[in-house]
């Protein structure tokens, strides 16, 4: 026994030259954060062909507008032409006025995801910074909470009409007042969050340090929201076109003579039991962008959360 | 406890107050025009006009005005509406309308408790096998796809295939109460399904479920008497809300269907101005949901004894 231990030692272990390069490479590890949250999206192939799904539709829908022989400007109601089926002239019919029912369709779609990011993009930066002072100033958090409770406690429905009917409908009125009510949620999320992180011993140590509050809520709380951050952006275009589709149905929403997807399941609700077709052309691209967000959300969360990570 | 629930209704009570107050003001930007009925508009010359609404006190500061709604509201008076039905108490439009709404609200959510729930135990049971696929495809189509587009699905389905009527109709309200039923059930269905099923795979992994299975408990069992039950506390505080909430009905859906119920009351006094339906309406929602809130933290003390609201003397 104690022959062989002796020889094992002498075999097993030698000294080692030092080497700078070598030792640059150990101790530098070469994580990145964006790219392992890519590596690990990227590992999920349903995740991935949703987003290809998702662009198709985007760059498709010019291309529809481009190769369709009805322009949306050019669009002129008779009466003659109503409820033709869809056919090799008009590919997708024509609706109850007898225009063409391709370009709107396409038309609206774009309308619609245009509304849609504008809105999650605006709720996310307005949610963000009134989150983190929400959450970081302590004086502040019982009157944002108030504010919160009274905002949230009037119906949103109120607020739409109110707003269509006092200052009017457009894009932009409609998206400057869905963020106006949409980034209740997202600051909510973000103040829980901040909350949780701004005592932890880190930021203790970092604030002992001299480290300014900016820095702190940027380099040190930040990187913990990205996931959920990412979700509720992810969820809030689907939230969007389905309030945007609900609100134009009950004719607070965008202007008429701005079609969105909304107007045109609206225009359908009349006469879909006779002309299907009115329905499901905009009732299936609707129902592939939200789900297709839906679930890449999910994914991308999952994939943005550094304990999936390694 | 008695203590406990006075100061949390009182809380409730600023709550609503505030809300109600900043709702009436908001109604006092609106053209004065819209206080009086379409046919007084074409008569009235503008002495008549001015005359009526000064006798109506509504021409003084909002101040004086807020002061003088404050009084009848102690007296429980909530005024008349004025364009819905012309000189009709709110209390009587609204009590007309809520029974149709909280009927078909109860009925769907007695349904979609049942179903919901029990996909959601099937889906935990097993999970990542092909029920718990379907449950999560469910699911998913019903909260990611509009309502719009999934009503319509529904009414084309009931109406071309079952031959159920499309409009709702107080003649043959069971049948033609049908199609609304299953759009308001559906939406909570997936609801009811999702969040079980998320708290009862949480709490399959607890350590305590794995001693009662080393143990040799038959899964039964465990599931119904230890997963279920603690894995419905977090559901059963939203449970009163939603119950009290069915009063004020689905705008979608009973616009959809042309159910005569709560739902499109409010847009409809907001839309024609009736400010006296609109200020009422706004009162009964927010004070249902703070008591609805309330009822559903006392419901979860009930299924949890653990939970405390009050602070106890010693206890952190």
């Amino acid at each position: 026994m104690e022959d062989n231990k002796q020889i094992n030692e002498e075999e097993l272990f030698s000294f080692v030259e030092y080497s700078p390069e070598e030792a640059e490479r150990i101790g530098y590890s070469d994580y990145s954060y964006w790219k392992s949250v890519f590596q690990s999206f990227l590992k999920k192939k349903a995740a991935v062909a949703l987003t290809v799904i998702f662009f198709a539709l985007v760059i498709f829908s010019f291309i529809a507008l481009a190769i369709g022989k009805y322009d949306y400007k050019a669009l002129v109601p008779d009466s003659k032409l109503a409820f033709i089926k869809p056919n090799g002239e008009y590919w997708f019919g024509t609706d109850n006025l007898g225009r063409d029912y391709w370009c709107q369709v396409w038309y609206a779609a774009q309308t619609s995801i245009k509304l849609a990011v504008l809105v999650a993009f605006g709720e996310c930066f307005v949610g963000i910074t009134i989150g983190c002072i929400w959450g970081y100033v302590r004086r502040l958090d019982r009157v944002f909470t108030e504010i919160y409770n009274v905002i949230n406690n009037i119906p949103t429905i109120i607020y739409m009409t109110l707003i269509a009917l006092m200052i009017g409908q457009s894009f932009f009125i409609m998206s400057v007042s869905l963020i106006a009510f949409g980034w209740l949620t997202m600051a909510r999320n973000v103040r829980n969050l901040v909350i949780m992180y701004r005592d932890r011993e880190y930021n203790l140590a970092s604030r002992c340090l001299g480290t300014s509050i900016g820095r702190i809520l940027v380099k040190n709380i930040f990187p913990y929201l990205i996931s959920v951050v990412i979700l509720r952006l992810a969820l809030s275009i689907p939230g969007t076109i389905t309030l945007e589709s609900t609100l134009s149905y009950l004719g607070l929403g965008l202007g008429i003579d701005t079609p969105s997807l909304g107007i045109l399941l609206r225009n359908a609700r009349s006469y879909f039991l006779d002309y299907p077709y009115l329905l499901i052309f905009p009732a299936v691209i609707v129902s592939v962008i939200t789900i297709t967000f839906y679930l890449i959300g999910n994914a991308f969360s999952d994939a943005a959360d550094p304990r999936n990570h390694v | 406890m008695a203590k406990y629930t006075i100061k949390r209704l009182l809380q409730s009570a600023v709550t609503v107050l505030i809300v109600v107050t900043i709702v009436f003001l908001l109604l006092r930007l609106l053209p004065t025009d819209y206080y009086f009925t379409e046919d007084q508009l074409m008569k009235f010359t503008d002495q008549q006009k001015h005359d009526a609404l000064e006798a109506a006190g509504l021409l003084d500061s909002p101040g004086k005005q807020l002061i003088h709604f404050y009084g009848r509201l102690l007296h429980f008076d909530l005024g008349e509406s004025r364009r819905i039905q012309h000189g009709v108490a709110v209390t009587k439009v609204i009590g007309s309308k809520f029974t149709v709404s909280m009927r078909l609200g109860m009925i769907s959510m007695a349904i979609s408790l049942v179903i919901g729930v029990s996909m959601g135990i099937i889906q935990a049971r097993f999970k990542d096998k092909i029920p718990d696929y379907i449950g999560t495809v469910y699911t998913i189509f019903v909260n990611a796809v509009p309502g719009l587009v999934s009503y319509s699905l529904v009414l084309i389905f009931g109406s071309r295939v079952l031959g159920l009527p499309s409009m709702y109709s107080t003649r043959k309200a069971t049948e033609s109460s049908i199609l609304p039923i299953v759009c308001l059930a559906m939406t909570s269905i997936a609801y009811y399904a999702l969040w079980t099923r998320r708290y009862m795979v949480d709490e399959i992994n607890k350590d305590y479920i794995k001693l009662a299975r080393v143990k040799g408990m038959s899964t039964k069992t465990i599931m119904v008497k230890h997963v279920l039950r603690n894995a419905f506390v977090p559901l059963a505080q939203y449970i009163p809300a939603s119950l009290l909430l069915t009063i004020s009905g689905s705008l979608l859906v009973e616009r959809f269907f042309s159910v005569p119920g709560m739902g499109p009351l409010l847009t409809d006094a907001i839309n024609r101005y009736d400010t006296n339906v609109v200020q009422a309406l706004v009162m009964l929602y927010a004070s249902l949901g703070i008591i609805g809130v309330f009822l559903g933290d006392i419901l979860m003390m009930i299924f949890d004894p653990r939970i405390t609201l009050v602070d106890k003397g010693g206890t952190r």
